[in-house]
């Protein structure tokens, strides 16, 4: 036993702050500010929005987006339409995704 | 996409010397045959970041077509005792024992039975689909049963009790739970009238945790597995209440005078092997199979000792599990007779063929020992299959959800991640829970393992090829060893050498390992560890068994689950588990350094030490700059200080005279240390403000000239291959090496 909970995670992210945001696009694997860390330690942990993932395509080339169950033994989804050609815009394209579940808010266009 | 799991299979014994026969056990669902080819592994990383995927042929008598055929893996533990003369003639009965039940799966669970519950004089004491205590008897046609109204409670203890008169024509369930407090007290009190005659003259198997199917191979010959613990099983020639019964139970040793006594398995007999024990005048004795978790508390655990081998009367339960499995025990594809003078390293038989238009390519990994007796080279490379063993397809990165914030950024599966989720027969690595929950402490070679083999499964397999490539790239003749080579054989093996290397990620360590790495130490060998986080699970293989460790997860360390209270010693050996740590042997006493952090996210570079400057250490640094960094690059997040790191703690071992050469003290906010690097908690701990999350390279003089040279940290061999080979990392390691090869004392 020692089981984690993703309903632990309660970090309310603040919709306003799109300069986040900005900040994880422009690094998406950091260094990233305290204030960052704390949006998307709540996007990872809890989950919200889905539990994404991907998977290696072309080991270093290419990565397709899937997304793991809820529910421990539940089906994988993978999305082969949906691929990257680095990790950076798949993280990218789920922080959009994680963004708007948290926040009700779509980040806007121009930020891709 | 490139398919790998079309085709799969393991290699038996994974560790072969020239003349021994390697086998190979392959199954397929599809394909009725695969072009096959033995191939030496140099560099198995496809990753064009870095050397790409080096593969060489060595032809051999399995070159061509190999036909295929499908095999089933069957999973659940259970006990079986075949030979059940005691019940011959027999009328009435009881049967009782203590049950800790884990897992409510909705299907009937088998707790005790006799022969199917389909045949004629079959009778189950199980819990229904409905998760509630049921007693079932069978006389083929007709059958009576009892059950409780309200289900068990998981994980505590509840004693349980069915009896059958034929002669009164009456069967009885009791249950009474050990603790009554706070809605966890069960009662059962059921009897019934019951016209069954089954014939219990017939000889029929006994079986725990699960009941016979009926079906032969290839089908499962059980079903309905239990999931949860079970002690002191009786089984009475009478009729008996529930409290009568409880006596017999609760004694450890009941009266064996007792002419009625038919069995009293004693679970504490035998707890290193697969043979149950029966105290009775019967000896109805028997076997576990699929590897259940044994020197498991019992409901009479007191407390008092945490060992079962001070306390065997205490540890007559055994943990069944549904998912467990051992060996597959496919039939044998093909073996292979490892010629003469083949040169000893990493090897697989590489398996291709086309489905549908995808390409396959599967992998079956064994390593080649150099000729029992003698040695090839001045080097020995020890390949971590303790560790190979303990990763074996796991499944952590998709079962546990706190693995994203974990490993600071997406996680990132391979085709193999997928199939092992989709094929759970496969079995589970050490990182990984059971269905109940429970902790996987058994892990074995004998299946097909998807993540220990050339592909995309980057960590310790794939990593710690990088240093073969580099060895090969430089020049440098090695021989290859196993863990459980050196298990088994002990320092003998590594004296011959002047220099052993252990790899990226010796995670998992024996004593017998231990005790052989550090007498080798002490007698002047000199020990290259190149990795990070080593040396810290203590582990055992299995005295008898070959490809099989266990570990138990104490209640400290980096760990993924926690034994249960009185459960962190090893059923194999008795001995302690959890950490090395724990035992008084933390790695910085064999190596200098010892595990302190993750850092997942972005790897760190080295700073030299006045330590570098030191006429003795001159060698390590030659041809670098005073101040030059060290590894600020490599494949493993971008840094040669990643993903693990070791630091060096003169209170946890460091010897006195050891040199800290460098450091990787600038982690960043991902440098988060071991939870045992924080015995109190404070802020202030991750390495972007502390130095407790670091990796330093350390020098220790040893014993009659030896030395030990570590780096501490898992990325430092995926470096070695940047710019051409031609940097920092590289020439430390060769600068090393070299020094190390010469006899020289140092």
């Amino acid at each position: 036993m020692l089981r984690t909970s993703r309903d632990t995670a309660h970090f309310e992210i603040d919709p306003t702050r799109l300069d986040l945001a900005r900040e994880f696009r422009r690094a998406p694997k950091g260094p990233h500010s305290p204030e960052l860390r704390r949006v998307i330690h709540r996007m990872r942990w809890s989950g919200t929005g889905g539990r994404w993932c991907v998977v290696t395509v072309e080991p270093g080339v290419r990565w397709m987006l899937a997304r793991l169950p809820d529910e421990r033994y539940g089906e994988i989804l993978t999305y082969p339409e949906i691929t990257f050609t680095s990790l950076n815009d798949a993280e990218w394209h789920v922080f959009r995704i994680r963004w708007e579940a948290l926040t009700g808010n779509a980040l806007p266009a121009e930020m891709d | 996409m490139k398919d790998s799991s079309k085709v799969i299979g393991y290699a038996f014994p994974w560790s072969v010397a020239p003349g021994d026969e390697v086998q190979f056990h392959l199954s397929s669902d599809v394909l009725k045959s695969a072009s096959a080819r033995i191939v030496r592994i140099r560099c198995a990383d496809a990753d064009p970041r870095g050397p790409g995927m080096k593969l060489h042929h060595q032809p051999s008598p399995l070159d061509g077509e190999i036909q295929l055929a499908s095999h089933p893996i069957h999973n659940g533990s259970y006990g079986d005792i075949p030979d059940t003369k005691g019940l011959t003639n027999l009328k009435d009965f009881s049967i009782g024992a203590w049950i800790w039940p884990t897992f409510l799966t909705g299907k009937d669970q088998v707790v005790f039975a006799r022969g199917s519950s389909t045949a004629a004089g079959g009778w189950r004491l199980y819990i229904n689909s409905d998760g509630c205590l049921a007693f079932e008897i069978t006389d083929g046609t007709h059958t009576a049963s009892l059950a409780a109204d309200r289900p068990v409670v998981v994980r505590e203890w509840l004693y349980v009790h069915a009896s059958f008169s034929a002669t009164e024509g009456k069967l009885t369930l009791t249950a009474e739970s050990l603790h009554k407090d706070g809605g966890r007290a069960q009662h059962v009190d059921l009897s019934g009238s019951s016209s069954v005659q089954p014939n219990l003259a017939e000889v029929a198997s006994l079986t725990f945790a699960a009941e016979l199917s009926g079906k032969t191979a290839p089908h499962s010959p059980t079903r309905n597995h239990f999931n949860g613990k079970i002690d002191r099983p009786r089984l009475y020639g009478r009729a008996l209440s529930g409290a009568e019964m409880r006596r017999i139970v609760d004694s450890v040793v009941p009266d064996l005078n007792d002419p009625h006594l038919i069995g009293a398995w004693d679970f504490s007999l035998d707890i290193s092997t697969d043979a149950i024990s029966d105290r009775s005048r019967n000896a109805l004795h028997g076997t576990v199979r699929r590897m259940p978790m044994r020197a498991a508390t019992g409901a009479n655990w007191t407390g008092t000792r945490t060992n079962w081998t001070a306390a065997p009367e205490e540890y007559g339960a055994i943990h069944f599990h549904d998912d467990d499995v051992e060996d597959a025990g496919w039939p044998v594809t093909q073996s292979s007779k490892v010629p003469d003078g083949i040169r000893s390293g990493f090897y697989s038989l590489e398996l291709t063929a086309e489905h549908d238009g995808v390409k396959t390519e599967s992998h079956i990994p064994f390593f080649v020992r150099p000729p029992r007796g003698k040695t090839t080279a001045d080097i020995v490379v020890i390949a971590p299959t303790a560790t190979y063993l303990a990763y074996a397809n796991n499944k952590s990165r998709i079962d546990q959800i706190h693995f994203e914030v974990m490993a600071d950024g997406l996680i990132v599966l391979s085709p193999d991640d997928l199939y092992n989720h989709k094929h759970r027969e496969l079995g589970s690595s050490v990182y990984d829970t059971h269905r109940d929950h429970s902790g996987v402490c058994y892990s074995s070679a004998r299946r097909p393992i998807l993540n220990q083999r050339p592909g995309a499964y980057t960590f310790n397999y794939v990593n710690d090829t990088h240093l073969l490539d580099w060895l090969e790239e430089e020049g440098f003749a090695y021989d290859v060893i196993t863990d459980e080579d050196l298990d088994r054989e002990g320092v003998k093996i590594l004296k011959p050498y002047r220099v052993a290397v252990t790899m990226t990620h010796p995670e998992y360590t024996s004593k017998n390992m231990l005790d052989a790495l550090q007498e080798y130490q002490d007698d002047g060998g000199r020990h290259m560890y190149l990795g990070g986080n080593g040396f810290y699970w203590r582990i055992a293989f299995h005295p008898t068994k070959s490809g099989l460790i266990e570990l138990r997860r104490g209640v400290t360390g980096l760990r993924s689950w926690e034994a249960e209270a009185g459960e962190d010693c090893l059923s194999f050996t008795g001995e302690p588990s959890g950490l090395w740590r724990s035992s008084g042997r933390a790695p910085q006493r064999l190596t200098g350094v010892g595990f302190s952090a993750q850092v997942f996210d972005r790897g760190a570079s080295y700073r030299r030490l006045p330590d570098s400057h030191l006429p003795r250490a001159a060698f390590v640094m030659e041809g670098l700059a005073d101040d030059e960094v060290i590894g600020n690059f490599g494949l493993r997040a971008g840094g040669a200080a990643s993903l693990e790191i070791d630091r060096a703690d003169r209170d946890l071992g460091t010897a006195p005279e050891a040199m800290i050469l460098a450091t990787a003290d600038n982690t960043g906010a991902g440098g988060i240390p071991a939870p045992e690097e924080l015995p109190v908690l404070y802020r202030g701990f991750t390495g972007e403000e502390s130095t407790i999350a670091r990796a330093d390279i350390v020098l220790t003089p040893t014993a009659e000239g030896g030395a030990v040279f570590s780096v501490g940290s898992i990325g430092w061999c995926c470096a070695l291959s940047h710019n051409g080979y031609r940097n920092n990392v590289a020439r430390i390691t060769k600068n090393v090496l070299s020094r190390f090869l010469d006899p020289a004392p140092i």
